[in-house]
């Protein structure tokens, strides 16, 4: 399998894939960032936006991008640009293409630290816990927390590991290496086998989380309003003043956009290697509905639910505005020490499933530029496996190196793991209802369907998802670029973080147009001129 | 916890596990089939 090309790799059952896109979906913001937008936004009102982005945006994009994906692989085209190429019928599509490598490529510089950080604290709690001392005022544990977060990331000064711990450096070098030894095995033998463990030991883990959480009771008799009916009423109590607040429904439609992992480049690599009869509408189906599982039905009742029960409505404002990092890392350690003899158990438990959910997230992220170097310079899967692995070292050390503040990593999660991502599901859901045509791209996805898409989705496709996503990116643009653009002209660290996105753009782009005459020469269909081959 | 909540909570939680168990039902009993000899296909 090591030295098989990309061009013969395929999945090995319908289950693998849907359970790998599910896995790329599943990430900390299911049970960190989810929750603490929905407390923030309207409660169970926060909902009624939130589905309907899910209905009006994610779903069907997610659809597109699977039958994208097929069509390219039936052309011999396993990535991004190649495949983006086909649907815009010339250069245009293919250079917009770069972002679907460019994206997971970047994403996953800082998002393996993340990772560590997650093993790290799962080590923590397993070995006995954080150090907090529940005797002390909540003040102080919040404080005992917070350094234990500043320590595992390196947050006070430049460079993880002076600043804070080789513990982080020792649990990236561990991750990183899971990863890549994942993808080197190949999409059947490695991804597609460990999410098939991955994903169950994360619903079991999520499972004993939320009965510990939903068995809590009142556990302090002195504070009985502090309990776990009313930590689910904290979370779910509707505020219907919400849906008159545009922020809402932008925060729902962002949640469900950054969640499902659409306009990430991933669903378009790993489509790519279904076969023309295999399904992609139901598998799109369920690959979107198991991440709301995660979200919704676990990430919805676990975390904010937890923290109400032992900080009380007054903390919890703080808490939830802490943002996902804040909430995950600071408050809920808190939250363990309180849970007695289980506390660290349960800590362990809830930070291994972060880390799985985490993990099956960045193996996605190698494949999209794995697929490229192959594809793109001719090379065998170990030397672009090679060439990839460098750049992800030198990123990732840029990224542990430039610790402080955790800006230089945030920098580059504002500008490509948020705004790219609006910008290239935008070019995906126009190339595909408009330039492939809606028509013909309902044909495609309709090849081996198990089950059918609703025929006014045309319509969604064509008209409400792309005006959807234009009015949501607008508002976010207006609300987020003039402070980001202010911040990386004020700031050296943000700077030199944007410098490293230019980089690795330049170079993705140089081997587009090695790759295109490549391509060209092989007499491969680069512009989408002729119908796939079955 | 408010009676309305707890109707948001219910339907959202009905919802999710729904889609989901009726997603996987549909793509398991699909596997099933495809994993057939074909003699028992269609009897």
């Amino acid at each position: 399998m090591s030295q098989q090309s990309s061009h013969e790799q395929r999945w090995g059952t319908r289950v693998g894939v849907i359970l790998a896109v599910a896995g790329s979906a599943v990430g900390l913001g299911n049970f960190l960032r989810f929750p603490g937008n929905a407390a923030a936004n309207g409660g169970g009102a926060f909902m009624i936006p939130y589905f309907a982005a899910l209905l009006l945006v994610g779903i069907p994009i997610g659809w597109a991008e699977w039958a994208m994906g097929r069509y390219g692989g039936r052309k011999g085209f396993h990535s991004s640009p190649s495949i983006l190429g086909v649907f815009g019928k010339g250069a245009t599509g293919r250079y917009l293409g770069v972002l679907g490598v460019l994206i997971p490529l970047a994403v996953s510089f800082y998002y393996t630290y993340i990772e560590a950080w997650c093993l790290g604290y799962f080590w923590e709690f397993a070995t006995g816990g954080i150090g907090i001392d529940t005797a002390t005022p909540i003040t102080e544990q919040t404080a005992r927390a917070a350094q234990v977060y500043s320590d595992m990331t390196g947050r006070a000064a430049n460079g993880v590991v002076s600043a804070g711990t080789l513990e982080t450096l020792v649990f990236w070098v561990l991750a990183f290496a899971v990863n890549i030894w994942l993808v080197f095995k190949g999409i059947s033998k490695g991804i597609e086998k460990f999410v098939s463990y991955a994903m169950p030991a994360m619903a079991v883990c999520a499972l004993i989380v939320l009965v510990r959480v939903l068995t809590l009771g009142t556990p302090n008799p002195a504070i009985p309003e502090q309990n776990v009916v009313s930590g689910l009423g904290y979370m779910w109590n509707p505020d219907f003043s919400a849906l008159g607040n545009a922020q809402t429904w932008l925060a729902a439609a962002g949640q469900i956009f950054f969640s499902l992992s659409v306009g990430f480049g991933v669903i378009i690599n790993y489509a790519s290697y279904l076969r023309k009869k295999d399904d992609v509408v139901l598998s799109g189906l369920t690959a979107s509905a198991t991440n709301e599982l995660f979200e919704v039905g676990f990430g919805g009742l676990i975390t904010v639910t937890a923290a109400f029960v032992f900080l009380g409505a007054a903390n919890m404002i703080g808490a939830v505005q802490g943002g996902t990092f804040g909430l995950g890392f600071t408050t809920l350690p808190v939250v363990f020490a309180h849970m007695g003899a289980f506390g660290n158990f349960i800590g362990a438990v809830f930070f291994f499933m972060l880390f799985l959910a985490a993990i099956t997230s960045s193996i996605s992220m190698y494949q999209p530029s794995l697929a490229f170097f192959q594809e793109s310079l001719g090379w065998s899967r170990k030397a672009a496996t090679t060439l990839m692995v460098s750049i992800c070292i030198a990123g990732s050390f840029l990224v542990m190196y430039f610790s402080k503040g955790g800006l230089f990593w945030s920098t580059i999660d504002d500008w490509v793991g948020t705004f790219l991502i609006f910008v290239l599901a935008m070019v995906q859901i126009i190339l595909f209802s408009w330039v492939f045509g809606i028509d013909k791209g309902m044909e495609e996805a309709h090849q081996g369907a198990l089950i059918e898409i609703p025929h006014f989705y045309r319509f969604i496709m064509k008209y409400v998802t792309p005006t959807y996503l234009l009015v949501i990116f607008v508002f976010f643009c207006k609300n987020n670029l003039p402070a980001w653009v202010q911040s990386v002209v004020d700031e050296p660290l943000k700077q030199g973080a944007v410098a490293l996105i230019v980089a690795t753009t330049v170079l993705l782009v140089v081997c587009t147009r090695l790759g295109e005459k490549r391509w060209r020469a092989a007499g491969l269909d680069v512009d989408g001129r002729e119908p796939a081959a079955d | 916890m408010s009676p309305l909540g707890w109707i948001f909570l219910t339907l959202s939680m009905l919802f999710v596990w729904g889609l989901t168990g009726w997603c996987f039902y549909k793509v398991l009993t699909a596997e099933a089939e495809i994993e057939k000899p074909p003699d028992l296909l269609g009897g």
